[in-house]
């Protein structure tokens, strides 16, 4: 049988080289040199010179069978002849359509144009060294094995990178922002605004603007602030910095709500006389700081200070985790 | 099939070159893929907001671009050098103003876009996917409007970025690490400036165009949804290509919103308030005015103390987008007509009404803060 097909195609290559044949349509008859034997159910394209190499023909029942071009004597709009007899064709082994993939599945260019049969299933030949590859599965995983093996020893590198300036050490310096004769009342709160030196990196030393309130209180209110206790305040280490004595009449409060981080105002409200109100959530606080209205969830931050004998006013510029209960420093 | 003309005798130079190209590529057959998407029931001009938010963005790529020749993300420069691009640059001040209110115009289109697909039930099966990058596109605007906000470093900027920054830190577990992180330290400074900017200019950019590319590719694989209500005969009877007359609303509808920036742009200027700084002076932060509900919303009192902000900031936030993302795969009811489907549209009408008026809230709170 093989050797009748090699015959035929040096046959078929010497008398037909010139000839242009239609190309046959899906689901046309097939008739062999006998008898009608079924129908072309696909065709089967050559992926590099894009002309149709092979019908499968449908046999009535019996399977499908792989047929060359080579064996075909005519085509015509219902019909493809066969130069073979029936008894031939049947003998072929049957279509694999597993030794093939649709020409939705390749990427070959300009095929569409170049193929004219359809609708239905037009083929390409699945590479022959492609079907001697067994481990198609273990492949793909060891693919992304190796993509894993590139990704994963840049990944900590990369995190370190970018979280460098995350965390930095609590700066304890005292700073002086003041004198204390600027206060003229108890219990009101006067701003001091203060400038700080930073150095942000690689970036020139700068000055940024900052204010702390400054209240000469009351001992009525020196009591709600502190509570009968002094109040400690700790390093990174949890080492105690500074302590402000309980019974020291000036008080500090960091110009940063502790809602969400704006900036307060000491105001006068409506009902509740004067007060600290800050104008982005309306939270409220009295002159000891605790919350009276708003959304806040703890008290204002009380800050180190200290007042020298000329009335000089120094403080550690502390900050704390806005929004929490508890007070949780930042920097 | 396209056929490519063989003689080239009669063809001009131009139309050469056109051959040329189109027999490589296949340029007419994609030129014609892309106009001949059948519209089933016809164009529409509720349909035009994917359209002029493509348009939108491009133009912000444009402008933003052009404003990177003088801005300078440092914290010693950003300041002088926006103020150099308002006052020195000839139209820079137009330039600066239009990528202002064009983010305006971007977040205003996406409200509508949205509002849109929801109230067509055009997110329903089979384009849950198209819903899904959508909402992920609607965070990556945001998150533009977000970033963009402290590129110019003035007291507005600062504010802004410090009360939304310490919002995220309210999200458990990770929200001290994403502030931190996305601030590059305890305090906003230099590098959350630096920050901002990569993610503003190049991170956010690039995840835009690869998931509007996804977001087009999913529509055009699922196909327009069409409109709600209408017998299949009616709406093929009404059936038109993209091209032309939807193209023609589309494009009407870039011109509008193009004279409509540019009117605001001219009218109503960038003007920029102090050098940002950690001491708010008589500045009373406030958010850009999308925000504005949630900034409201967190000054209730329910949504006080440390439970309550997670609950406004984090939690309530985080379900409704969490819903808006589970919506195709709950509501399984193929009905569309936004008629019969009570509950999406009181739904709509309550969250809309909820936005306006803690919007409106929060402007009539500023009067009484002066």
């Amino acid at each position: 049988m093989a050797r009748d097909i090699q015959e035929h195609v040096s046959q078929y290559t010497e008398t037909h080289q010139d000839e242009v044949m239609m190309q046959p349509k899906l689901k046309t008859k097939v008739r062999a040199t006998d008898r009608e034997i079924g129908e072309v159910s696909k065709v089967i394209v050559d992926p590099l010179s894009h002309e149709i190499s092979h019908i499968v023909v449908s046999m009535n029942g019996s399977g499908e069978r792989q047929v060359a071009m080579t064996f075909v004597q005519s085509v015509t709009d219902n019909l493809v002849e066969l130069r073979a007899a029936a008894g031939d064709i049947l003998e072929l082994p049957p279509f694999k359509r597993d030794d093939f993939v649709t020409t939705h599945e390749v990427e070959i260019a300009h095929l569409e144009e170049r193929v004219h049969v359809m609708p239905g299933e037009v083929l390409v030949p699945f590479p022959e060294l492609e079907k001697s590859v067994k481990r198609r599965t273990f492949f793909m995983n060891f693919t992304h094995v190796i993509g894993f093996l590139i990704g994963l020893p840049i990944a900590f590198p990369v995190l370190r990178y970018l979280m460098k300036p995350m965390y930095s050490p609590f700066d304890n310096g005292w700073l002086k922002i003041g004198n204390v004769s600027k206060i003229k009342h108890d219990d009101i709160g006067v701003q001091f605004k203060y400038k700080r030196k930073v150095k942000e990196a690689y970036m020139p030393e700068a000055e940024i603007e900052k204010n702390v309130w400054v209240l000469k209180v009351t001992p009525a209110v020196l009591e709600k602030v502190y509570q009968g206790k002094d109040m400690e305040f700790k390093d990174a280490f949890g080492k105690t910095v500074w302590t402000n004595k309980k019974d020291f009449p000036f008080v500090a409060f960091s110009g940063k709500c502790p809602h969400l981080g704006c900036g307060y105002k000491w105001r006068q409200h409506k009902v509740l006389g004067q007060v600290f109100l800050c104008p982005c959530h309306l939270s409220i606080y009295d002159a000891s700081g605790k919350v009276l209205d708003g959304p806040a969830p703890r008290a204002l931050d009380s800050l180190p200070i200290k007042v020298s004998a000329t009335g000089e006013v120094e403080i550690i510029d502390m900050e704390f985790k806005a929004g929490t209960k508890t007070q949780i420093r930042i920097i | 099939m396209q056929q490519t003309p063989s003689s080239s005798t009669e063809l001009s130079a131009l139309e050469k070159v056109i051959a040329f190209v189109d027999e490589r590529v296949g340029l007419k057959t994609i030129q014609a893929k892309m106009l001949n998407e059948p519209v089933p029931g016809g164009s529409r001009w509720a349909y035009v907001f994917g359209s002029i938010l493509l348009f939108i963005f491009i133009m912000q790529a444009v402008t933003g671009i052009l404003l990177m020749f003088y801005y300078v993300p440092t914290a010693d420069h950003a300041f002088a050098s926006t103020q150099y691009i308002i006052h020195e640059v000839d139209y820079g001040w137009f330039l600066l103003s239009y990528h202002f209110w064009g983010s305006t115009a971007m977040v205003v289109c996406v409200f509508a876009h949205m509002s849109q697909v929801f109230l067509w039930g055009a997110y329903k099966s089979p384009r849950e996917l198209i819903w899904l990058v959508g909402l992920a596109l609607f965070g990556i605007v945001m998150g533009f409007g977000f970033t963009g906000y402290l590129l110019p470093w003035d007291q507005r900027a600062y504010w802004a970025t410090t009360v939304g920054v310490e919002i995220m830190d309210k999200t458990p577990v990770i929200g001290d690490f994403m502030a931190r992180f996305l601030k590059g330290g305890a305090i906003p400074g230099q590098m959350t400036l630096s920050r901002f900017f990569v993610v503003h200019v190049m991170i956010l950019p690039a995840a835009l165009m690869g998931l509007a590319g996804l977001h087009i590719f999913l529509f055009r694989a699922a196909g327009p949804a069409g409109p709600f209500r209408g017998t299949p005969e009616e709406i093929k009877a009404k059936t038109d290509y993209f091209f032309p007359r939807q193209i023609w609303k589309d494009i009407v509808g870039m011109i509008t919103v193009f004279f409509t920036i540019c009117a605001l742009a001219f009218w109503e200027p960038v003007v920029l308030l102090e050098e940002a700084t950690p001491d708010p002076g008589d500045y009373h932060p406030e958010p850009e005015w999308y925000f504005l509900f949630l900034f409201q919303l967190l000054r209730l009192k329910m949504f006080g103390g440390e439970f309550g902000q997670f609950l406004g900031a984090i939690a309530l936030p985080g379900a409704f987008m969490a819903l808006l993302a589970a919506l195709p795969f709950i509501d399984k009811d193929p009905e569309r007509n936004i008629f019969k489907r009570p509950i999406a549209l009181i739904g709509w009408i309550v969250v809309m009404a909820m936005i306006l008026l803690f919007t409106v809230a929060a402007i009539i709170n500023r009067e009484f803060l002066d």
